[in-house]
């Protein structure tokens, strides 16, 4: 079968409606994610146990209590930093902002992550098809 | 005249049989194909679903894809599990759309655009039940949408072609025949 006998055997609405289809789902692929909602969650965790899950939307300054003392986490624009905190190296101010990833300070015990609301419900296999 | 429509029946028990057992085989043989993505499939016994529609009318047509649809499942083992029901669902559904327009507008699309159609409503169906049955994130399902059913427009098209092969083919046999 050629191209031309291809061509004859569909209708002119069989080609429109390819042509929709091909045509919705890649602009689909293309523009879902700006549409959907980021949604993502700041997480802080203090000795492996969330204290705050903060939307990233929100702009605040929380402190926690980790083991050192108190660690100040500042939620700005979508980013996230540490600007205060008890250690000694001060690793995890110098990290400074970021959008996404985690900020760690193991001497406070205190660990930042920014995540998106699936990593916090379940894990498990949703379905498979057959 | 009862006997011409009894034999006209059990002509039909026979069709759909036979064309149960080719979508069955093609579905198996689907199973055992490597695919790039998990839950990517060809949707290779629409192909017989399709063929049987437009032969045979939308009856044949749901009694072959309900047959296919438990016989295979019975064989594999996930009889009225979450693949048995997101199969039947799509199945189905994708039957009765294929159905519905083809007797509201018989001439309007041919094969491959009612095998779009039928893909189109296969993969929403399964979106929408593995939503409200199994994920429950309409997140996940939104993102998931687009690609799906951009890759069932693909293997769709496929089918239609292969669809209308064959069903040209068994045309001219028949003709054969009947000469």
């Amino acid at each position: 079968m050629n191209l031309k006998g291809l061509l004859n055997s569909t209708t002119i609405a069989d080609r429109i409606l390819l042509f929709i289809l091909i045509l919705l789902s890649l602009s689909g692929i293309f523009f879902i994610k700006e549409v959907l909602p980021k949604g993502q969650i700041v997480r802080i965790e203090i000795n492996g146990h969330p204290v705050y899950l903060l939307p990233i939307e929100k702009d605040r300054i929380v402190s926690v209590n980790g083991s050192e003392g108190n660690t100040i986490v500042e939620i700005k624009n979508h980013k996230v930093r540490i600007t205060e905190s008890p250690c000694d190296n001060k690793l995890c101010i110098q990290q400074g902002w970021i959008e996404k990833g985690s900020i760690v300070c193991l001497p406070n015990r205190v660990v930042v992550i920014i995540g998106t609301p699936e990593d916090e419900s379940n894990k498990r296999v949703d379905a498979i098809t057959g | 005249m009862s006997q011409t429509r009894e034999l006209m029946q059990s002509q039909d028990k026979y069709r759909i049989a036979l064309l149960s057992a080719y979508a069955l085989a093609l579905h198996g043989f689907e199973s055992l194909l490597p695919t790039p993505i998990p839950w990517l499939r060809l949707g290779l016994a629409n192909i017989i679903t399709l063929t049987t529609l437009i032969l045979y009318g939308i009856r044949a047509a749901l009694m072959v894809t309900l047959i296919r649809v438990v016989l295979a499942s019975l064989f594999t083992g996930t009889f009225l599990g979450p693949a048995f029901i997101l199969s039947l669902g799509g199945g189905v559904i994708s039957t009765l759309s294929m159905g519905i327009v083809l007797s509201l507008m018989p001439r309007l699309f041919g094969p491959v655009g009612l095998s779009l159609i039928g893909a189109l409503f296969h993969n929403s169906a399964q979106l929408f039940l593995a939503y409200i049955l199994f994920i429950q994130r309409i997140e996940a399902i939104l993102l998931i949408t687009p690609v799906i059913i951009f890759l069932g427009t693909l293997t769709g098209s496929v089918n239609g072609i292969v669809s209308d092969m064959l069903i040209k083919n068994l045309k001219k046999t028949d003709e054969k025949i009947q000469n």
